[in-house]
């Protein structure tokens, strides 16, 4: 292994190979702060390019622009509340709160360190374990993935803010839009009312900048126009000192095992690992109520996950040649392209550009700590910008983005019309974000369970027979129950509270 | 007055954006059917054209090279299906060699869903002006035989055959019971419905197991498991007994010793698979070809597909693709679009009897 290390470094460690590292990942860094060009976008466009180079130099640029794409998305999050990528929703919950206080350079500065560590430790684990891993996600059908879908849809009820029955309404209504268009497995068209445009259904990406990014802009122009006191950030160093790092450990470490975990299971991806993260920081922290008001645990929650997120994706795709997300799928194209079958042989006989890809990987996740950290004084000027003249840009932008997914205007359409139920929502104080959850992983639970029906030729036995299936769905079910032992207990305490007070006069 | 005038500017901001969007879609939907008109017309003036071009030419004895300005910008090739699949990878390679003939870069875009149909729908509703391709397999004549869609070939012009799968087979794990199909069979017609075998419902594979249903008297239980990639994650996790897929995509796995091929189905044995044996050797009569072609939107200009046409077969016998695709098991075979027709017509004269 050592040998193979080696020799994977000395084909990386040349000029040119490492200029198109640092090429990539400030090109991933600029996709992924534009809200709606994301990460797959910047592979998708750049992986024919690739074609012309040599096997070390494509796979690094490609790295690079996977590393940077997904951290990018933590600065619009942090400085104007708009996820720059799916991967960065929820650094927006207290990263955007952090920088109203004040704190936009501590905000950055976690987020910075642990997108940095999430990202190590899941390369680490990537080089070390990737084919035992891979082989425990293999033992995970269609049984065990509708238990963790329907247990990870459970987390909606953390996340629903103030009432319980707006956020699970809100979650319902991500599951009711997903399910426009072709059913899974037989393809038969729902809810499309006769028109085609609707065939292929909602994409996430125009819901997800609708509902966010557009939403904000909508909200944005109530306002008058008027001077905004610029703010002055204060900037030294990562504006956290070694106890606040270390108070963070713990914090980091699970969330970023979260990440890895999601991320290594084909199919569920680092959308979804950064709200899990969060929402397991926030029931396992002493001071949940603190969370979502700018709390520094929240933005290391999400950010570790989601960098982890990016070794877990690799572990299937490099030990097993299967991917696991659309980026995934994007690199396996580029692999095979580049002459490498990936798959059980692929350690052993192309060890040497499976090492190069590893520590391509980390020089990118060292180059985009430096870059990040060295820009963090200029993204802070973008708040100086008026946001009569900065919004309407990113609404451009929006738009942009949303076609190039699959360059439909339709989606364009699609985005705007979410924007204003967005807006909407926000008017009505439902939370948003339970809506990105249904929508990624209603189509999952429904998918899983018509699979597993078709295994089971009709039983449903199988799903709480099968162990891990089956303790997945005993945590979901507790999951509901904490819940509404908690809404119980807090409506008694209002009450007991009221009553007080009415005593009182 | 402000209280009032707050609630008056956001709906007028609400307002305003629905405006953008209908106008949006009018413009949208406007441009393209002035667009069409304006293709078709243009279309049937070089249809004339072309006529009294081919008139002139045939005099001045077949001496005018194409002049058509084609292709001006990328091309897109929709590939319907997801990355790192079959399709995608022949769509892939193909493309990398058209680029350098057609001298513009060939862009795929996969665009999944729905067996495939909402990609082919997609290039239907494209732009007929030779810039977006389908490129597809097999499924497209299911797809319609299964009723899932109102469209097939015949809605297209095709641009030909660019590539032939003879590698269709059935994987079973290494640690499988089955050493060859007739175990298999054996076991089936003893146990129906035990035997677990990985389609996509109304794709190519789902066809092969009606046919082999059909064929031997015997009951399988046939699961969705989704694509080309899922197939062998359900394989290797030992949640399904059988995998049909292509051969080119599993060679990995085969030299790893962590599957093996019960047989192909092809007609003779074939050449970059010696050792394989055919189902008819195993007595079953079943033989599938897989095909790839590629198609454009029914107005496109004929003269465009046929410069795109005349592209693709100088690459199918360019040494360097073949020996390229050869790799993964494929054998780049080209027909022009009228042999094509021809050839998924009959295709689909023997699907269409398997499925009644």
């Amino acid at each position: 292994m050592f040998d193979l290390f080696l020799e994977g470094l000395t084909s990386v460690m040349t000029f040119k190979t490492i200029l198109f590292i640092l090429l990539g990942v400030i090109m991933g860094l600029v996709f992924g702060s534009i809200p709606g060009l994301t990460a797959t976008m910047a592979i998708a466009i750049t992986l024919p390019m690739t074609f012309g180079m040599s096997q070390m130099d494509g796979m690094a640029i490609l790295m690079g622009l996977y590393i940077g794409g997904v951290s990018g998305g933590l600065i619009p999050a942090i400085l104007l509340k708009l996820p720059g990528t799916p991967s960065s929703i929820a650094t927006t919950f207290d990263g955007y709160p952090m920088a109203k206080n004040g704190e936009a350079g501590k905000a950055f500065g976690y987020a910075i360190v642990f997108s940095f560590l999430g990202g190590l430790l899941s390369i680490f684990i990537l080089m070390l374990v990737a084919p035992p891993l891979a082989t425990i996600a293999l033992k995970f059908g269609p049984y065990e993935y509708f238990a963790i879908t329907i247990f990870a849809l459970t987390m909606i009820s953390s996340l629903a803010g103030s009432s319980l029955v707006k956020g699970v309404l809100a979650g319902l209504m991500g599951i009711g839009l997903a399910m426009v268009g072709s059913a899974p497995i037989d393809a038969f068209p729902r809810f499309t009312f006769g028109y085609s445009g609707l065939d292929a259904g909602f994409n996430l990406l125009p819901v997800l900048i609708g509902l966010f990014a557009v939403a904000e802009i909508i909200k944005a122009s109530e306002r008058k126009i008027k001077k905004e006191k610029s703010i002055e950030y204060k900037m030294k160093g990562f504006g956290f000192s070694l106890v606040d790092f270390f108070k963070q450990g713990w914090n980091g470490l699970r969330s970023s095992i979260i990440g890895v975990a999601i991320g290594i299971l084909p199919g569920i991806g680092g959308g979804t690992a950064n709200i899990i993260a969060y929402v397991t920081a926030k029931n396992q922290s002493k001071t949940p109520e603190k969370f979502g008001k700018g709390i520094p645990d929240g933005v290391v929650a999400s950010e570790s996950a989601n960098n982890a997120a990016i070794g877990g994706a690799l572990v299937p795709l490099i030990a097993l040649g299967i991917p696991g997300d659309t980026v995934t799928a994007l690199l396996l194209g580029g692999l095979v392209i580049h002459g490498l079958t990936p798959g059980p042989l692929l350690f052993q006989d192309n060890g040497d550009v499976v090492y190069g890809i590893f520590i391509a990987l980390i020089i990118a996740n060292v180059a985009m700590i430096a870059f990040l950290y060295f820009g963090m004084r200029f993204f802070t000027r973008i708040l100086s910008i008026p946001k009569y003249i900065l919004l309407p840009i990113i609404l451009v932008l929006c738009v942009v983005g949303a076609i190039g997914v699959n360059n439909r205007m339709f989606d364009a359409g699609a985005l705007l019309l979410f924007g204003i139920l967005g807006y909407l929502m926000l008017k009505y104080k439902f939370p948003v974000a339970p809506v990105i959850l249904g929508f990624i992983l209603g189509p999952l639970v429904e998918t899983n369970l018509r699979r597993g029906l078709m295994y089971s030729q009709g039983d449903f036995l199988p799903f709480l027979t099968e162990p891990i299936a089956a303790v997945f769905l005993g945590l979901a079910a507790l999951s509901i129950i904490f819940k509404i032992r908690d809404n119980h207990k807090k409506k008694r305490k209002k009450l007991e509270s009221l009553d007080n007070t009415n005593n009182g006069i | 007055m402000k209280l009032v005038l707050k609630p008056l500017v956001v709906l007028l901001a609400i307002m305003f954006l629905t405006a953008i969007i209908v106008g949006c879609s009018n413009e949208e939907s406007s441009s393209e059917s002035t667009g069409n008109t304006e293709e078709t017309a243009e279309a049937e003036q070089t249809d004339e054209a072309e006529e009294s071009a081919e008139t002139v030419a045939d005099e001045m004895n077949d001496s005018s090279e194409d002049a058509v300005d084609y292709p001006t910008e990328p091309i897109t090739f929709v590939v319907p299906a997801g990355a790192g699949g079959d399709t995608d990878l022949n769509a892939r390679t193909l493309g990398k060699y058209l680029e350098e003939e057609l001298g513009q870069p060939v862009v795929i875009s996969n665009v999944t869903g729905a067996g495939g149909t909402v990609g082919a729908r997609e290039v239907l509703d494209a732009e007929a002006d030779g810039h977006t391709a389908l490129f597809f397999h097999n499924s497209m004549l299911l797809n319609k035989i299964l009723g899932l869609v109102d469209f097939s070939y015949e809605d297209m012009k095709l641009a030909g055959i660019a590539v032939l799968d003879q590698g269709n087979t059935f994987m079973v794990s290494a640690d499988s019971e089955f050493e060859d199909l007739q175990d298999m069979i054996e076991f089936a017609s003893a146990n129906p419905g035990e035997v677990s075998i990985a389609t996509e419902v109304g794709g190519f594979t789902h066809l092969q197991l009606l046919a082999l249903e059909k064929d031997q008297d015997i009951e399988l239980n046939i699961v969705d498991v989704g694509g080309a990639a899922d197939k062998i994650a359900a394989l290797l996790g030992g949640h399904i007994d059988i995998v049909p897929t292509s051969l080119g995509l599993v060679t990995e796995y085969v030299e790893s010793g962590d599957m093996r091929s019960l047989g192909i189905m092809a007609e003779d044995s074939v050449d970059l698979m010696p050792d394989v044996p055919t189902f008819k050797e195993q007595g079953v009569d079943s033989s599938f070809e897989k095909f790839f072609f590629l198609g454009f939107p029914e107005e496109t200009p004929d003269e465009i597909v046929e410069a795109f046409s005349t592209a693709l077969e100088k690459v199918v016998n360019n040494e360097e693709y073949v020996a390229e695709a050869n790799k993964f098991l494929v054998s780049p075979t080209y027909m022009n679009p009228q042999e094509a027709f021809d050839y998924m017509q009959e295709t689909e004269a023997y699907y269409t009897e398997l499925s009644e």
